[in-house]
């Protein structure tokens, strides 16, 4: 079961912004992405966490970034969220793993989301972090 | 824009292979803008993963020649060659001779080289579907 993780600090209204999707298993990366965008969101996506950061550092008009926890590289998901908060604390943060352990706070993001994807379940977590002016 | 409003007529889908992850964003980016369905891998070994999948419809592949693993882009052809027969596939390279190179192991010879001109990679990829029409 997918789980959205109340935020602590809901935060402010955010521009429409693009979604930065993290993901190293391209399959699921791609379903991921694919949802979003039949959404009406726009998707970037990221295959580890350096390109991830490549694509934050580009100022690519990220409003937030949806990472899954265990990615090969010198970070994983939980190393980028902190990446993030410490730079952009701006961005929204959402870290999913089938590893609910690693999913307990507090950390460095908005909401965490369980393995395997409940796809209406990860787009009212979106919705709700990106709030009303966030909407595609 | 003349090459999108032509292209949303389509809803081809094209596997962009790319390692280099802000070329990867702008070339997908704009291929969706045109129209087209764009399925990102960012290695060669992403894109076997997804050529695969038969329930996954490709319609054309645009790859980098230089990529980091096992499977480069030459490989990716040769592979697209003997197994996905029909499907058309474009090689991305800097060096020409590379390219050159690259036109010998696709049977149209369709290659391009760096940097990506959108608009380019557009055109090539509209005629190389409409030639695929019976």
């Amino acid at each position: 079961m997918t789980d959205c993780v109340p935020a602590d600090n809901p935060g402010e209204k955010l521009d429409p912004a693009a979604i930065l999707v993290v993901e190293d298993e391209v399959l699921i990366r791609l379903m991921i992405a694919e949802e979003l965008r039949a959404a009406g969101y726009v998707v970037l996506e990221a295959a580890d966490t350096d390109e991830a950061m490549a694509v934050l550092q580009a100022d690519a008009g990220i409003g937030l970034v949806f990472t899954d926890v265990r990615m090969p590289g010198v970070l994983d998901g939980l190393g980028l969220a902190r990446w993030v908060r410490a730079r952009m604390p701006h961005l929204k943060v959402i870290v999913a793993s089938a590893d609910q352990a690693s999913l307990r706070g507090p950390g460095s993001w908005d909401a965490g989301m369980t393995k395997p994807y409940d796809i209406p379940g990860v787009l009212r977590c979106v919705r709700r972090l990106l709030g009303a002016s966030g909407e595609p | 824009m003349t090459a999108a409003t032509t292209a949303n007529e389509t809803s081809a889908t094209v596997l962009v292979v790319e390692d280099e992850v802000l070329i990867r964003m702008v070339i997908s980016e704009y291929l969706r803008h045109c129209g087209y369905r764009v399925i990102e891998a960012a290695s060669g070994d992403e894109a076997l993963v997804v050529l695969q999948q038969p329930e996954i419809n490709v319609d054309a592949v645009l790859s980098d020649v230089q990529m980091p693993g096992a499977i480069d882009g030459f490989a990716l052809a040769r592979w697209v060659r003997n197994n996905r027969p029909g499907l058309e596939v474009i090689l991305v390279g800097s060096p020409t001779r590379a390219a050159e190179a690259a036109g010998d192991l696709c049977e149209s010879g369709p290659t391009l080289s760096k940097p990506y001109d959108p608009q380019v990679v557009v055109n090539r990829i509209k005629v190389l579907l409409a030639q695929r029409k019976p």
